[in-house]
């Protein structure tokens, strides 16, 4: 475990450096300067929309740091030759793995966590009180997130970093509509091979989508415990076996 | 007694798609002693960053076994034991020397004390204590090949796998390694050594394997390899261009300076050479005998 947190900070370090916190400041402003275009609306509109863009922020931002950082964690390192000093040492393989992912999801877990407590206090400033639902739903962005870093984590591997971008974003796309949309459009596609094929697929693809609780933020409904202990598993799980991948291929792999 | 290298017909082919198979490696076998630097030596594409690169488990041979302290290469504990350098050592340019050594004496399950004495001694031994919190990025190409150094000697690896060590530093800096891998060596400590400065590796190294087109071409002590041929150094009077011409046919290595030209055969040639110099009335100045030096060696065996 001591290797694999010492890989995480140093992943985490090197991460800071990539102008994430840049994007980051961007977003914050992009969305402060949106919510003062809300007064235009009548109050109770106003709040829904803010958590709405707020929400979609968070989301949006833990999706592409995830992507961006972990599908070029370690294809560039083996590129920049830094892996080599490190895989001299005595650790496996896996640990390496493990602790760029684990460096990327905190690297996230990070920017949500600002994200969060700029948007909670712009959210407070509208609303006049502390959404504490908010976290909640920020830490499913947070768990969405992690299992997007596992399988882009787990693309890095095995192709390079442009192409492990792309079907990460792939993946990201399908899996944000998985339940909503692909699942009734293959139901609409006759018994066939494709069929098979593009079952196995939706199969396979992660359910993106439980992850977003948005629709509960906004209207200030609540979800079941059960339901929330459930999402959890089903990302842990996820996540579990998409790094279990990325580190089997990384064992094999010749550096 | 373990060896802390030993290799067994060790091959490794590159199979790329829509390439011939390349073969890096063809049945090397080599097998370094405890204690001694051992020079490894090839002409490039040779095979010798493979071997390196199967020895620390990068790669995997294709045939053949390869053993660290009768371990396979591919039991992560082994590398407890073994301090590497790489060619052209690349590390996050964001850190510091220290933060650089303390991490990688973390990654030898050094306890935060061990950590802390263990980055002390290393920088202390290739004389980096002024840089240790400069930024790896802004050190010159020397600096940072004994931040190198510094980094494979944290652990206190019985085994260092060194790849062009002295790459890039002055001859001050040179000299300041070639000292430290003495006193290494003294340590008791096994040095495997990859470098193309072949007079830094006659004058180091103990033994000295040979690889060309990934077979092992010959393996010895220095003058085992360097004593088979000893060459003829015949200085005569500055030869005429016209002369030098004539003398063309010699098998000889003609050198043209202002106050001599010298002539350097293999001593079966001396009465040939003898006779010419005879006939166009050059001026002998001194015959001398000189024993093959490593790098011509090098060139005979690699060529």
């Amino acid at each position: 475990m001591k290797s694999i947190w010492i890989i995480a900070k140093l992943s985490v370090l090197e991460n800071s450096r990539k102008q994430v916190f840049h994007v980051l400041c961007l977003l914050i402003l992009a969305v402060i300067a949106g919510s003062t275009l809300l007064s235009v609306f009548t109050e109770g509109v106003k709040i829904k929309m803010l958590k709405d863009l707020c929400m979609s922020c968070i989301l949006f931002a833990g999706a592409v740091l995830s992507i961006g950082l972990a599908a070029g964690g370690v294809p560039n390192d083996v590129e920049n030759r830094v892996v080599y000093p490190i895989l001299a040492r005595p650790i496996m393989r896996w640990q390496y793995v493990c602790g760029k992912f684990l460096g990327t999801v905190m690297t996230v877990g990070l920017a949500i966590l600002a994200l969060s407590v700029v948007f909670g206090v712009l959210i407070y400033y509208n609303q006049g009180q502390i959404d504490t639902f908010l976290l909640t739903a920020a830490s499913f962005a947070l768990l969405e997130a992690t299992v997007i870093a596992a399988v882009a984590t787990a693309l890095s591997t095995a192709t390079t970093p442009a192409i492990a971008v792309l079907l990460s974003f792939l993946m990201y796309l399908l899996g944000s509509i998985k339940i909503g949309y692909l699942s009734k459009l293959l139901d609409r596609v006759p018994d066939s091979l494709a069929k098979t094929g593009g079952m196995m697929f939706y199969h396979l693809l992660p359910n993106l989508e439980c992850f977003n609780l948005k629709a509960a933020l906004v209207h200030n409904n609540s979800v079941p415990i059960s339901y929330l202990a459930l999402v959890i598993f089903y990302g842990v799980c996820y996540a579990a076996f998409a790094l279990a991948v990325a580190a089997l291929i990384f064992k094999r792999r010749e550096v | 007694m373990t060896l802390p290298i030993r290799t067994e017909n060790l091959s490794k082919v590159y199979k790329l798609p829509g390439k011939q198979p390349r073969r890096a490696l063809n049945s090397l076998s080599i097998e370094v002693p405890e204690g001694v630097i051992f020079g490894f030596l090839g002409p490039n594409g040779a095979g010798k960053t493979t071997t390196i690169k199967i020895l620390l488990d990068f790669i995997r041979p294709t045939f053949g076994i390869a053993n660290l302290f009768g371990q396979p290469t591919h039991d992560p504990s082994v590398r407890r034991l073994v301090g590497y350098l790489p060619e052209q050592p690349y590390f996050h340019r964001f850190l510091k020397p220290a933060e650089l050594l303390s991490l990688h004496a973390s990654l030898c399950g050094m306890s935060s004390r061990e950590v802390r004495n263990a980055v002390a001694d290393a920088l202390e031994q290739v004389g980096m204590n002024e840089y240790a919190d400069t930024p790896i990025g802004k050190l010159s190409k020397g600096l940072t090949q004994r931040v190198g150094i510094a980094q494979a000697l944290v652990g206190n690896p019985k085994l260092l796998i060194l790849d062009e060590p002295t790459s890039g530093l002055d001859p001050i800096g040179r000299r300041h390694i070639r000292d430290l891998l003495i006193k290494l060596k003294q340590e008791g400590r096994t040095i495997f050594l990859s470098s193309h400065l072949l007079g830094e590796v006659e004058s180091l190294c103990d033994i000295v394997a040979v690889v060309k087109n990934g077979s092992l071409v010959t393996c010895g002590r220095p003058e085992q390899i360097c004593s088979a041929t000893t060459y003829l150094k015949v200085y005569t009077a500055p030869a005429r261009s016209d002369d030098i011409e004539r003398l063309q046919f010699l098998n000889a290595h003609i050198e043209c300076r202002a106050d001599a030209t010298i002539f350097r055969t293999e001593p079966g040639n001396a009465y040939e050479l003898f006779r010419a110099l005879d006939q166009l009335g050059l001026r002998l100045i001194k015959v001398e005998t000189e024993r093959e030096s490593l790098e011509e060696a090098f060139l005979r065996l690699a060529a």
